[in-house]
Formats: C-alpha cells, structure tokens, sequence
C-alpha cells in the first residue's frame, strides 16, 4: 500500500539536499566548533555559513541568529529570558487563547510565579481582534507573543500590524513561526519582531534543532547557562550537523518559496474544493479566506463521527492526517484552539488537519478524495448521532472546553 | 498512534468498520432491549439493541441471541462496543444473567485497553445495564432490587459534581463502589469525571470529598496532589480544610519521602491561612533548614502542587 503522508505541519522528512549537507559532520568533520585547533576550525565555519543562511531567509544580520535545540526551547527562551531581563519594565504578558502549548504552557508556568498573563480570544475564524490587543495593553505589560500562523488551522495572524502597535507603545514582540517560515515570506523588519522562533523539522531539517532570532540590542537573560556558545546567549555545544542541515533547509526554502507556495496551494484547493463538493454537514476549521490562511493547511470537521476513529480508518488505506480530537490526546478535552474558536464540541471532537508538503502530489490528493467520502460514510452509519437526526450540541457545551 | 491499542482492539475496530461477516453495527428493528449511553459532550455515545429467543412461558428464561450497536466514539469505544456484542451472542446468556457482565469483562476480552480509555469499557456495561432494564418493562420481569435505580440517574436526578462531563453524585457514588475506585485518576480513567477543568478534584463535595467519604480518610493512599504531571489547582472555592488536607497530603507523599532519602525528614506544626509552619528534622534539619533550601524544597513544590499563595516558615 501507498503511504500518503499530509500530516507536514506534525513533522517532516529530511530532504536529501539537507541530509547531505550534514552528512560529514558526523564523520571526518567531528570537531567541537569551539576548539581552536584543525579540527575545531574545520566545522565552525558551517556553524557560520548555517547562520547566514536561516538569518537571509528572515531578513535579519547572522549575529541576530541563535541556535537551539528546537521550537520550544526557542519559545521558552524568549518569554522568560524577557521577562526576567525587564523585571522593571512590568510582569504583564498577552499572547492568544491559541499558541501552541510552548507559548501556552509556559505562560502558565509564568502565571504561577506571579506574571500576569492576558490571553486574548479569537473570533470562530480563529482570527484577533486588534482592538482587543490594543485594550489589553498596560502600563505593565513587558511582553507580546503571538504566533505567525496557527499550527491547527494555518490561520494567519496579522503579525505586521500587531509589530506596528508593539511598536508604538514600546513592547517587546515575540512571534512563534514555526509554522510560518518556509511556507509564507517572513521579514523581520517589516513585521517589527523582536524574537521570532524557527523549528528545523517543519521545514525539511532533523528533528532535534531550531533558532531564535533575537532583533539585536534586545536585552535576555541567559536561559541556558554554560560554555559560552552562541555569544554567551545558548550554552552548549552546538548540534553542528543539524545546525547545517537547518541552514541548508532555510536556503532552499528561501529559493523554492514562491513556486512551493504557489504548488502546495494548488493542491491544498483541490483537496479543500472535492472534500467540500463530496462530503455533506462538514465544517471549515480556521479563516475561509484561503488567503488569510498556510496554503499547505486544511483543517475539516465531520459532523457526526469522532476523529480519532476517523484516522485510524484513513490510516488502513495509508493516509497520514492528524485530529483536534480528544481521543487522540491523553487529554478528554477537544483542542484548545477549537475550544476558543467555540466550534461546537462534537464538531471539535470530529476535526481533523491535512497539511501538505513539498512532496505531495496530485495523485496522491486525487487518492484521499477517493477514499474519505466512503470512510466518513461507514462511520456515520456506525454513528447514533447520525441515526436519529440529532444535530450537534449547542455553544453553552464549550464549557467543556479547557478555558485558560 | 499515541494511545498503545491492543491487536484485539485493532483487529476487532478494523472489522468493524470494514463491515466485515460476524461484525454487529447496527440497529435492531424493535428490539427486545434498547440502552443508550454517553454523551456526545463527552466524545463517546453508545446505542445498544438486543433480541431474545423469547421462552413461551417464562421471561427469565429468555435468551439473548442477538446484539447490535451504534457508537460514536473513538477506536476503542468501537471495538469495546463490538466486543460487548460478540461476547453476549457467544455466551447465550439470559438478560438477568448478562447483568453480570463487568467492564472488566470487556477489557479482558480487548486483552487490555489503555488506562485513560477504560471509559469505553464502562460505557458498554452501562448501555447493556439499560437495555436490560428496558427488556424487563417490555416482558413484565420484575426487575427491581437486581438493579440501582438507573431511571433516577437518567432523570439527571441528584446535584451534578463535575459539570464539564455532567456526571451526578448518585452515579459517582454507585460507580466509585462497584468499580472500587480509589483515586482521582481512576475516577477520571473510568467515567471521565474530573477530565477537564479539574475544579471539582477538591471542591467542597467533589470527587476527593466523596472517595473520603466511602473509603475513609486517606490512610497516604497517592491522590492527586501526589500524582506526577497533575494540573495544579486553583485555589478557588476550596475550603481551609481542603487546603490543609492537600498540604498534609504532599508534605507526607512527595516532600517527605525526598527528606527521608537523606536521613532527614518533616513535621507539619501548624497552618494559618496561606502559611505552613513545620520543622525539618534528622539530617535535613541541620543542614538543610536554610530559607533558600526551605524555599527548593519544600515551598516550591506545595506552590506547584496545592497553591501558589502557600508560604512554608521553618521553626
């Protein structure tokens, strides 16, 4: 059986470019790129070339870029490396009821520690309202973290224009872009970020390495103390083969950015336009203006079935999808981002993402619109909900929904 | 997949959903015995339909012969609805007798289910229990005193404890003793209460008040507070009691054990408001009754695990 894979927003293959690039890392060039001698010198040229290259694809200076070991750290990084730098300047945070969880958990983490954090509500396009941004502000907040595009919906936020307003009352901005860089252009000077996070796996680099761009004279208190790797601002030694196969990833994105977006858009609307011409009673998850929206992500609600058993079904014919659902967490709770979309908590149970990558096709697309209108078809049969006319629970059940 | 799925509940989901010979989905046309159960708040719905070999003269001798269902639900509300289906049309038991039939029955069937998915077990014995009940009205079989008073419980009758997944005292209490649930977790694990929000852990009533009313006190038995990973609470709402009992019982199951390991250990002296008041003994006491080690060790994980306003004074 054919495996398809549209699960590319969860993880990556390495591409074999990048492999390559980091191949003799592990073998002639083993060297740790702080030792002065052959060896040393021999791979802390990479580390350099490597930063140039994330750093050209942002629009920022080599020396604004730090490596980390990935998404989280990035983001843990820049919320209480802030914090803690500007404990003058106030203990108030905003962010979304929509982050990841490294932005949501560690803002809790925060939270118990005495910060105050607002976290703003989105519309049930998942979209902000400025206005509420703007009103959230105090004379104590220290910190802005909102993501670049939602993990789920690929719904993208207006990162310019909140950079616009971080900016007219002189608050740090930070932005997770995971899901953003490499899939859309990200510039760092116009959006007026002041800490931007990239994880390497999303984008076709190893899994195990990620960077932060921190906008330069942005004071940080050391986060991870140690050697003085990365100018005193990341101790440890650098994962160098993994640091080059970031850098690889970044240039080619950078390269393929308009015809990848362009492509990957094109199917996205052909997988979005036949599941919505074949499947009835499903829901759009995230903005309907495609353009507002990552165009290798498709986030669809079937009314009626859950989506863990969604799934496992589309995985015995090979389709690699992933679901808000609660079943498919050790949680019992729908995702957070559906519960603060207040999408009706039977439809959140049943939401399930698509995202695409550089090496989806259109036959593999033509196979998924082949297979998932008989798929949801046998489980609503199987489904009492379905049986006896009853249509989905009212909002006053968003309760259930963890509310931060 | 996250959750480690036995290769029966695979095998029994696959078949399921493939409409494969000798699979039960779904609906019996005027059945003998028809039980819901579940929420679709909660994920998981479960419509169970029986027939019975009618016996001419006497209704307890009724056979189940076959059994239908309709879940909504994930892979392993599926399969335990198909094991429900398969083991009764195996056992050709009579309905009083499929009473007997345990969710602990079902998982050993599934040869195991993840411990947060025991639920879908449940929710089958439940639906069975209701279906029963409904064959017994149709058939005139006295049925009453076999069975707790499940029309009291759909009724939705009795204060509902934890709201997120409406679950009622009457329901806890009967489950909490016929499923011997000890912990919070299990609780959760099996009826989902507690799932979500988690006020209800230590409210005044809530699940931790009802398991200390059936069980007794807790005699250290790990709760929540000891638990590893446990969303900490919020303080709302919790009485002085609640908050004391949750300080004793992390002070005795996490802080203790960790001081007893080197040669030291605690005593609880008083707690006023939001200040404890205790004294490090033994080998902790000499050299560890510093306020910055107090602050490590003692304070920061009663702010993590009880309350974030809970101060810890060494005398």
């Amino acid at each position: 059986m054919k495996h398809i894979y549209l699960d590319y927003n969860a993880t990556s293959p390495v591409r074999p470019e990048v492999l390559e690039v980091m191949l003799p890392f592990y073998k002639e060039q083993f060297g740790n790129p702080s030792s002065v001698h052959w060896a040393g010198r021999q791979v802390s040229g990479a580390l350099e070339k490597a930063r140039e290259q994330v750093a050209t694809l942002i629009n920022a200076s080599p020396a604004e870029i730090v490596f980390v070991s990935c998404g989280s750290e990035g983001d843990n990084m820049a919320i209480k490396g802030t914090l803690s730098a500007l404990k003058n300047r106030g203990n108030h945070i905003i962010t979304t009821s929509v982050e990841h969880p490294a932005v949501l958990e560690t803002c809790a983490a925060m939270e118990k520690d005495g910060y105050d954090v607002t976290y703003l509500p989105v519309d049930s396009h998942g979209e902000l309202d400025l206005a509420d941004l703007e009103k959230a502000i105090t004379a104590k907040t220290a910190l802005i973290s909102v993501m670049w595009a939602n993990n789920e919906t690929g719904t993208l936020f207006p990162i310019e224009e909140i950079g616009r307003i971080a900016k007219k009352y002189n608050i740090r901005f930070h932005t997770d872009a995971v899901q953003a860089v490499g899939k859309i252009p990200v510039d760092v000077q116009k959006a007026n970020v002041d800490l931007l996070v990239i994880s390497g796996h999303k984008i076709g680099a190893p899994k195990g390495v990620g960077a932060i761009y921190i906008r330069r004279g942005t004071r940080m208190t050391q986060f991870m103390h140690g050697g003085h790797q990365e100018r005193n601002r990341r101790a440890g030694t650098q994962n160098v083969a993994g640091i080059a196969g970031l850098g690889k990833a970044c240039e080619l994105a950078g390269a393929e950015l308009d015809s990848y977006s362009r492509r990957v858009r094109t199917l996205r609307d052909r997988l979005e336009d036949g599941i919505f011409s074949q499947v009835p009673e499903i829901k759009l998850n995230g903005t309907p203006f495609r353009d507002r929206r990552l165009p290798n992500t498709l986030n669809v609600s079937f009314a009626y079935i859950e989506g863990e058993s969604l799934l496992l079904n589309l995985d015995m014919f090979g389709v690699a999808a992933s679901s808000g659902s609660a079943c498919t967490s050790g949680s019992l709770e729908p995702s957070h981002v559906m519960g603060a979309m207040c999408v009706e908590v039977t439809l959140a149970h049943s939401s399930t993402r698509f995202s695409l990558g550089p090496e989806t096709t259109a036959e593999e697309i033509d196979r998924v619109l082949d297979v998932l209108p008989a798929t949801v078809q046998r489980l609503r049969d199987m489904s009492p909900l379905y049986n006896c006319g009853r249509t989905a629970e009212g909002c006053e059940t968003c309760e259930t929904v963890r509310r931060l | 997949m996250p959750w480690d799925y036995s290769d029966k509940v695979l095998e029994l989901f696959k078949a399921a959903v493939q409409g494969d010979a000798g699979t039960h989905m779904g609906e019996l046309e005027n059945p003998d015995g028809f039980g819901e159960y579940g929420s679709i708040a909660c994920g998981d719905t479960l419509r169970f339909t029986f027939r019975v070999r009618r016996h001419p003269t006497d209704p307890a001798r009724d056979v189940i012969t076959v059994a239908r269902y309709l879940t909504f639900g994930c892979t392993s509300a599926i399969a335990a609805s198909e094991a429900l289906c398969s083991l009764l049309e195996a056992q050709g038991k009579t309905p009083v007798e499929a009473l007997k039939v345990t969710n602990q029955e079902l998982v050993d069937f599934l040869g195991g289910l993840p411990e947060q998915k025991i639920h879908c077990s449940v929710m089958g014995a439940e639906a069975l229990q209701r279906a029963v009940v409904d064959w017994a009205r149709k058939r005139n079989y006295p049925i009453d005193g076999l069975l707790p008073d499940l029309a009291a419980e759909n009724a939705q009758e009795g204060r509902i404890v934890c709201s997120c997944f409406s679950v009622t005292e009457p329901y806890l209490r009967r489950k909490i003793r016929e499923l011997n649930l000890r912990t919070i977790a299990e609780i959760t694990n099996a009826l989902k209460a507690g799932g979500a929000c988690g006020t209800c852990h230590h409210a005044p009533g809530g699940l931790q008040d009802l398991l200390n009313e059936i069980w007794g006190q807790p005699s250290g038995a790990p709760d929540e507070g000891a638990g590893a990973g446990v969303q900490p609470l919020s303080g709302a709402g919790r009485s002085s009691e609640h908050l004391e009992r949750q300080v004793e019982a992390v002070l005795k199951n996490v802080i203790s054990p960790l001081l007893r390991k080197e040669g030291g250990d605690i005593e609880l002296i008083d707690i006023k408001g939001y200040k404890v008041y205790c004294r490090l003994t033994g080998q902790s006491g000499r050299c560890r009754s510093a306020p910055e080690n107090v602050k490590l060790l003692v304070e920061q994980p009663l702010k993590e695990q009880v309350d974030v306003r809970l101060q810890v004074i060494a005398v």
